[in-house]
């Protein structure tokens, strides 16, 4: 496995996209300007070509080897490899120590956890490329490429052309760093790198104060949760005396994520840190994948080009968290508290976020608040002790996610940024091939029976129903909202009579979200252009058949579970909570007894077909229908258009308690600091106005007798 | 003994340069104060020619000869200045320019 020409070259990966991005960053505004795609195109493509050939690499490598039955062999050096790039960070201790032996050589960390005083601060760049990291590139660098190729149709005539794709060149650098990352300092940078880019790209259209304000959320809300993300990390170097996930390799027990499995041997400040951890890093989690309470950044972030949304607040970024969770699974799966809390705010998140896309009326609303609630499928899914379940979710939703937000996009587009599906219906005949697209991407993600994100979340649902049955049915019940609130939107935006928005809005200058010049409904104008509409057929595909991977026979789990990460939270999960009440194939592994949970399936299919029915009910046959429903709940319905108030609750409770401390410090600042400044200028200044007014009046003879007192002062000096 | 004794000598050119400077101080017409600082001018001239007598060395009286030669030449220009002042504002008193000390 050591040879495959893709884990020599594996350092090309991220480095591609990254010359991609600075040369269109440097040379797209006077050179390039509407070019300005290629050099991404053509770095995200080379990095998607290595990161496939990666993946079909041990993909290949796996099925020439027996397949170890449910037990972790703690010497898979073969299916996993610590790849090194170049030393980063050497600070501190005695770094001759490792400049003599190497990170290899000097024990960095001692077996029984105590640090080595002697030991630098090293920070070794590289990969760490196992079967969860490769599944994951796979995902960022294809769906990736997707996404730039229908940005170059999309975003086509923007005056920051060049600007969006050096942004977009740098989003999947971090990302890719952050998913190849050997240690968490890594993994920071790239966490911090995509909160950046994702910054900058939900801000692109900066001439508007909604998407500045939009950007500044997002940044800001993100900080709290990277805050607690960078403790965990600092917690976890204090705790093993390294930041390396692995080091050498599994089996060597010379990485954080290794020596957290040897509970047995811990110190007490271990332990302690140990039950910590696991929280703080979860914070991290929660505002990247935009869990509550830190999800309100996401729905703003739908200011962003609709591109950005599909990429970066649907596919990739959004789910860093449930990756980081699935990754440190050692860390976490041994701390029930921290897993029962993922599990509970995961299914919070979902209902909650469920319920307010019922009644949300923009498109990427809609999405946007079906993102969360899917991502808070995935943390269910990892709380419960299934990440086999959640990374499958996650690879399914990136699909269909990206494919409904593309569409949307499209629709939009062919709208004149109108996006209120109040305003238009039918729109079948004006744009069918986006209809067909949207279609099965909407039947993905409702689960609909043998489409990808049935199989998905089905998992998750089974998975919740055997770790508790109010969960699961929590789960099933807000799997019935999403394929309601899914057909709701399709039924009112593709089925029925035509309406198409009054007026093109652009002709007033208005300036809602990407309004561009496409406003003219000529029927010559053509709507889904190649360039669009290609990337979004290679979505549908993945959409449609992305459920296979894992269906039946669990491919996607064998696969997964070679992974030290999933093998290794395995073993700790079996050893905290007993071999006999983890359910072995969720992480991937034989089935050692029957858990049956394929009555399940057939209930959530049948939600899942009800809720589509019930959308047809209300949404094609009887259209007054949901309004006189609202009209009678009105208190419920002002609820949820009110998104529960959450906003405003954090606005009354933090944003303004904040900004009136930040004036009362202002306040201070101007009275006592600049009064002290202004006190310590004052002095010299009094002296110079007394002694212009005393001696420097403009009198000559003032002048001569200072003069002549000055020398007879002088004279007596020196001669007395 | 000598008729004039050194002190006499010192005496007539601290008197001078007394004088000199009680005018300077007290007076404001321009010219009048530049006489003033000639006055001062020779009570010093008259002090190095006396200790020169008194040591028998000529070089106070070259140096003298230096001294009035640059007095000459200073009172030129300062005079050409006064007359350029008093063109400016018409008088020659020394107030007129107070505006001048910033």
């Amino acid at each position: 496995m050591f040879d495959l020409i893709a884990v020599q070259y594996s350092w090309l990966i991220p480095l591609l996209p990254l010359v991609g991005a600075v040369i269109a960053g440097f040379f797209g505004a006077k050179l390039l300007k509407q070019q300005s795609h290629w050099p991404i195109w053509i770095g995200v493509g080379l990095s998607a070509l290595l990161s496939l050939s990666l993946l079909l690499g041990i993909a290949d490598h796996q099925a020439h080897q027996p397949l170890t039955n449910g037990e972790y062999h703690p010497a898979p050096s073969d299916n996993a490899i610590s790849k090194k790039w170049f030393t980063w960070i050497l600070a501190g201790g005695d770094s001759s120590v490792y400049h003599t032996y190497g990170a290899e050589g000097h024990d960095v960390a001692k077996a029984d956890g105590t640090k080595n005083p002697l030991a630098p601060f090293i920070v070794e760049a590289g990969a760490w490329i196992d079967q969860l990291t490769v599944v994951m590139l796979a995902v960022v660098t294809g769906i990736g490429l997707l996404i730039t190729i229908f940005a170059a149709g999309y975003m086509k005539g923007e005056t920051g052309y060049f600007r969006f794709f050096a942004y977009l060149g740098l989003f999947i650098f971090a990302m890719v760093c952050l998913v190849m990352a050997n240690n968490f300092v890594m993994l920071y940078l790239g966490w911090e790198g995509v909160g950046l880019c994702s910054y900058l790209l939900i801000g692109y259209y900066y001439e508007k104060p909604a998407a500045r304000e939009a950007a500044k959320k997002a940044f800001l809300v993100n900080r709290i949760g990277d805050f607690g993300f960078a403790l965990g990390i600092m917690l976890t170097y204090l705790a093993f005396g390294t930041v390396s996930y692995f080091g050498n390799g599994a089996g060597t027990f010379t990485g954080a994520l290794e020596l957290a499995t040897v509970t047995s041997h811990m110190s007490h400040f271990q332990s302690q840190a140990m039950a910590w951890i696991p929280f703080l890093l979860m914070l991290g989690a929660f505002g990247k994948s935009a869990q509550f309470p830190l999800y309100v950044w996401l729905p703003d972030a739908m200011e962003g080009p609709t591109p950005v949304s599909a990429l970066i607040h649907a596919a990739t970024m959004v789910t860093a968290g449930v990756y980081m969770i699935v990754r440190c699974g050692t860390l976490f799966v041994g701390n029930a508290p921290a897993m029962t809390t993922v599990a509970i705010v995961g299914a919070f998140t979902a209902i909650f976020a469920a319920t307010i896309a019922l009644r949300q009326f923009d498109l990427k609303k809609v999405f946007a608040y079906s993102t969360i609630s899917q991502l808070g499928f995935m943390f269910v899914a990892v709380g419960v002790l299934a990440p086999v379940a959640g990374i499958f979710h996650l690879i399914t939703h990136a699909f269909f996610k990206a494919l409904l937000f593309l569409s949307s996009g499209v629709v939009m587009h062919a709208m004149a940024g109108e996006l209120d599906m109040r305003k238009f219906s039918g729109l079948k005949k004006m744009l069918p091939k986006t209809r067909w697209l949207m279609l099965i991407g909407c039947l993905a993600l409702s689960g609909c029976p043998f489409v990808s994100g049935f199989f998905s979340k089905d998992e998750i649902v089974g998975a919740a129903w055997a770790h508790s049955k109010p969960l699961g049915a929590v789960m099933l019940f807000t799997a019935f909202l999403t394929a309601y609130y899914t057909f709701r939107l399709y039924f009112q935006v593709f089925e029925g009579p035509e309406v198409l928005p009054s007026a093109p809005e652009s002709a007033d200058g208005h300036s809602s979200a990407d309004s561009h010049d496409h406003g003219h409904h000529d029927e010559h104008h053509d709507h889904e252009p190649a360039i669009m509409v290609l990337p979004l057929i290679a979505l549908a595909i993945g959409a449609l058949l992305a459920g296979y991977l894992n269906w039946p026979g669990e491919q996607l789990g064998h696969f997964l579970h070679n992974s030290p990460s999933i093998a290794l939270s395995q073993e700790v999960a079996n050893k905290t909570y007993g071999d006999s009440n983890v359910n072995q194939v969720s992480f991937g592994g034989r089935e050692t007894e029957e858990h049956s949970t394929n009555y399940l399936m057939i209930v959530s299919g049948l939600i899942a077909l009800s809720g589509i029915g019930l959308a047809y009910q209300m949404h094609l046959k009887n259209r007054t229908a949901p309004e006189k429903l609202a009209r009678q709940f009105s208190g419920i319905t002002r609820l949820l258009e009110g998104k529960y108030w959450v906003d405003e609750v954090y606005q009354n409770a933090i944003v303004e308690p904040i900004r009136r401390l930040g004036r009362a410090f202002f306040m201070v600042d101007q009275i006592v600091i600049n009064g002290l400044v202004w006190m310590l200028g004052f002095i010299p200044r009094a002296c110079g106005f007394t002694l212009r007014q005393t001696t420097q009046r403009g009198y000559l003879q003032g002048y001569a007798a200072t003069m002549i007192f000055g020398i007879a002062i002088i004279l007596m000096i020196i001669f007395w | 003994m000598e008729l004039l004794a050194l002190q006499h000598y010192l005496v007539v050119g601290a008197i001078l340069f007394g004088l000199g400077l009680i005018g300077f101080m007290t007076r404001r017409n321009l010219i009048v104060m530049f006489l003033c600082t000639e006055l001062m001018f020779q009570g010093v001239a008259i002090n190095l020619i006396a200790f020169s007598r008194y040591w028998a060395d000529f070089r106070g009286q070259t140096f003298t000869i230096m001294l009035l030669v640059i007095a000459a030449a200073e009172a030129s220009l300062a005079l050409g200045m006064v007359v350029l002042l008093f063109r400016q504002k018409g008088t020659l008193d020394a107030e007129a320019w107070r505006e001048l000390r910033g």
